[in-house]
């Protein structure tokens, strides 16, 4: 047997695997220094003895047979292919390694030289990339939106559990098929479309926002609003899509029933204000008018007679001017009819009020592509107010706050300023409550401020002239005055100023 | 029984409205009771007395159209002119469907008011005559005997009297002894007479 020439030795203590030569019948003849580390065997002790002292005991029967097998012409179970094996440290523990053999050439009898790469490390590795694969896993599923990842020709490689349930597929049915084509609503799918092609070619990495239906598997549609990045490979090219979606079909439909309330309480307090009003002033007004006309007729047919009946005509002159005042005292009736004089009034904490409205005019607000914020100083005095009626006023000027910023020469103006409407509440250096609800719009303007309050006026093409004035109104039966002041920097204030209750009703 | 002089009977729970129709009315000579509910009409109303009614739409308590319904019911056929607000056109429209004589929309011309009561008093007194008429077609009716009423209804049919002889199995003689009983109970001066009196008092068709 021919020792290693230099050379070789050389090579092989400089191989980060460990190396072990062998002859025909097993006996080490070479052992390199990453063996020994491996094995915890010196070389020394090493040489010489058979190679079956570095196997497990299930390896060791079998090894000597392979090798005879081997040698008498049989096959090569492990020669030129390499496996993983266990193998067996000095101190009695077992460990995986990569196992590769070779028969060195020419040599007679035939020597085998192995070498052994530690695997246990590269499992460890492994293992751990599963347990972050698994964990992702568990991250997107847990995650209350939806996430779908395309390539960049929009297939969808990748979903979570959330989009599996809205969808109503399993994840099979959507990886591999068209995300546009086959999950989003048809009327959407331009849209859709449009938004991915934008975020393919978006350079930065700032999420796009975009909102489309999908439709599942069922033919239900939800409405869902994006948020999506472009995947990006490491030249930076675009290699697919990000989406994280969530599902605000239930919000948009509260919303929007919200907002229908909205409307429905609008135009019922405003036709019925408007109509009871009509119908009763007619009404009421018809009667001292037919009077008056019947009167005043009758007393021109007795003028006319050669001898005028006196005593009636005078009677009838006196019925005229007591029915016209009688007019005037259904007016003056209707009019304190607006001011509501026997409400009911309650001590409430007017920031109570103001949330309870809050959705409402929120959804007001949306329909006007604003926003509304609450500013409401907190240990307020309490007031003693009709609650509906002061949540009817806060409605009519929040309304009319985002109608002003909401023309269009309004919003030319605006272009940068915050579209929005405020209610604060503050305590007055007097200790009573402010209310005020300000907007960025236009303001008034000139004799507008003038005139603003006087019934029936109105800027409104629409306008009844009569919210302001009925609001002012119920202000003023609270003791209270509805003011208007310049909003700083810009746009209209309206406020008014509650007495606050005395301590000792509180 | 020669006829009352006629009313305007004024129904408002308005006093002024009602004191200034009075008044309107008398002005133009008119005679005119008032009352402030339909009730209070209906306690006193008098069917035999001649006139029209102005009526109030809208009254609390019994309104003016359930008044008319209640006036319909009785059977009276005094003429109504219901007067109405603004609004209160449905009712009125309802008002005419259940037979009223016309409607006034308050404030009105005097005029209008007048006209109307003017053509109103003048149909009761239409109505009142026809029916005094009808009365009388009644009364002599009642006393035809059975036989002469059977050779009424057949001649007044077109029968020649030797048709009714052979209907009725009399002869010819009999038939014109009970037709001149007819013509003399019924007051009828000729046939034509006498069609004309019972085409009065046929229920209508």
């Amino acid at each position: 047997m021919g020792a290693p020439t230099a050379d070789v030795l050389a090579l092989l203590e400089a191989t980060f695997d460990a190396v072990v030569i062998m002859d025909d019948r097993g006996r080490i003849s070479a052992f390199n220094r990453a063996a020994e580390e491996m094995f915890g065997y010196r070389a020394a002790d090493a040489l010489g003895r058979n190679v079956s002292m570095l196997m497990t005991s299930s390896d060791r029967a079998e090894h000597d047979e392979h090798l005879r097998r081997y040698l008498t012409g049989g096959e090569a179970r492990i020669l030129g292919k390499g496996r993983d094996v266990r193998v067996r440290h000095r101190d009695g523990s077992e460990f995986s390694v990569f196992l590769s053999v070779g028969q060195i050439p020419d040599t007679q009898p035939p020597q085998f030289v192995g070498f052994l790469h530690d695997t246990s490390l590269r499992r460890k590795a492994l293992a751990t990339l599963e347990q972050e694969r698994q964990l992702n896993r568990l991250y997107l599923d847990l995650a209350q939106v939806m996430l779908v990842a395309t390539d960049r020709a929009g297939v969808v490689q990748l979903v979570n559990q959330r989009a599996i349930r809205v969808l109503r597929m399993n994840s099979p049915q959507i990886v591999n098929i068209s995300w546009i084509d086959n999950c989003v609503a048809p009327e959407d799918r331009a849209i859709a479309r449009n938004a991915f092609r934008a975020l393919l070619m978006s350079g930065g990495d700032e999420p796009q926002s975009c909102e489309y239906h999908v439709r599942s598997s069922e033919g239900e549609d939800r409405f869902i609003t994006w948020r999506g990045v472009a995947l990006r490979d490491t030249n930076n090219v675009a290699t697919g899509v990000m989406l994280s979606g969530e599902d605000i079909t239930d919000q948009r439909r509260a919303e929007s029933e919200a907002h229908r309330a909205l409307e429905r309480m609008n135009n019922v307090s405003r036709l019925a204000t408007m109509g009871e009003m009509a119908a009763g002033i007619s009404h009421e007004l018809n009667q001292p008018l037919a009077a008056i006309a019947n009167y005043a007729q009758a007393c021109s047919r007795f003028l006319r007679r050669p001898e005028p009946d006196m005593p009636e005509i005078s009677g009838a002159l006196e019925q005229i001017s007591g029915q016209a005042l009688r007019a005037g005292e259904i007016i003056r009736r209707i009019r304190s009819l607006v001011r509501n004089e026997d409400v009911r009034r309650e001590s409430q904490n007017i920031n109570d009020l103001i949330r309870e409205v809050h959705a409402l005019l929120a959804s007001d607000a949306r329909v006007h592509d604003g926003r509304l914020e609450l500013d409401l100083a907190e240990s307020l005095p309490k007031v003693t107010v009709d609650g509906v009626q002061i949540q009817q006023v806060l409605m009519n000027l929040v309304h009319n706050a985002f109608e002003a910023q909401g023309s269009d020469s309004a919003r030319t103006q605006l272009n940068g300023t915050p579209f929005e409407v405020r209610i604060a509440t503050r305590t007055t250096d007097g200790g009573d409550v402010e209310v005020s609800v300000s907007d960025f719009g236009p303001g008034l303007i000139g004799e507008v401020e003038q005139k603003i309050f006087e019934p029936f006026f109105t800027t409104k093409p629409t306008g009844t002239g009569l919210g302001l004035a009925i609001s002012r109104s119920i202000i003023k039966a609270h003791d209270a005055r509805l003011g208007y002041r310049a909003n700083q920097p810009r746009g209209a204030c309206f406020y008014f100023v509650l007495p606050a209750q005395l301590e000792a009703s509180r | 029984m020669k006829d009352l002089p006629q009313s305007v009977f004024v129904v408002d729970d308005d006093d002024a409205v009602r004191d200034s129709l009075r008044l309107l009315l008398k002005s133009a000579g008119m005679a005119c009771e008032v009352f402030a509910s339909a009730q209070e009409f209906l306690t006193s109303y008098e069917p035999a007395h001649p006139g029209c009614l102005v009526l109030d739409v809208r009254m609390p308590g019994m309104s003016g159209l359930e008044m008319q319904q209640e006036l319909n019911l009785r059977g009276a056929m005094i003429p109504v002119i219901f007067i109405t607000g603004h609004g209160d056109i449905p009712m009125a429209v309802e008002a005419m469907q259940h037979g009223a004589f016309d409607f006034l929309q308050k404030p009105f011309r005097d005029q209008e008011l007048l006209d109307r009561v003017q053509r109103a008093l003048a149909r009761d007194t239409e109505n009142r005559t026809r029916l005094r008429h009808t009365d009388k077609i009644r009364e002599r009716l009642a006393t035809l005997s059975p036989r002469e009423r059977e050779v009424l209804d057949l001649v007044t049919q077109g029968k020649a009297n030797k048709m009714v002889a052979g209907d009725l199995g009399v002869s010819q003689r009999t038939v014109e002894i009970h037709r001149a009983h007819v013509m003399q109970k019924m007051e009828a001066g000729s046939l034509a007479e006498l069609v004309r009196m019972m085409m009065a008092v046929a229920p209508p068709r």
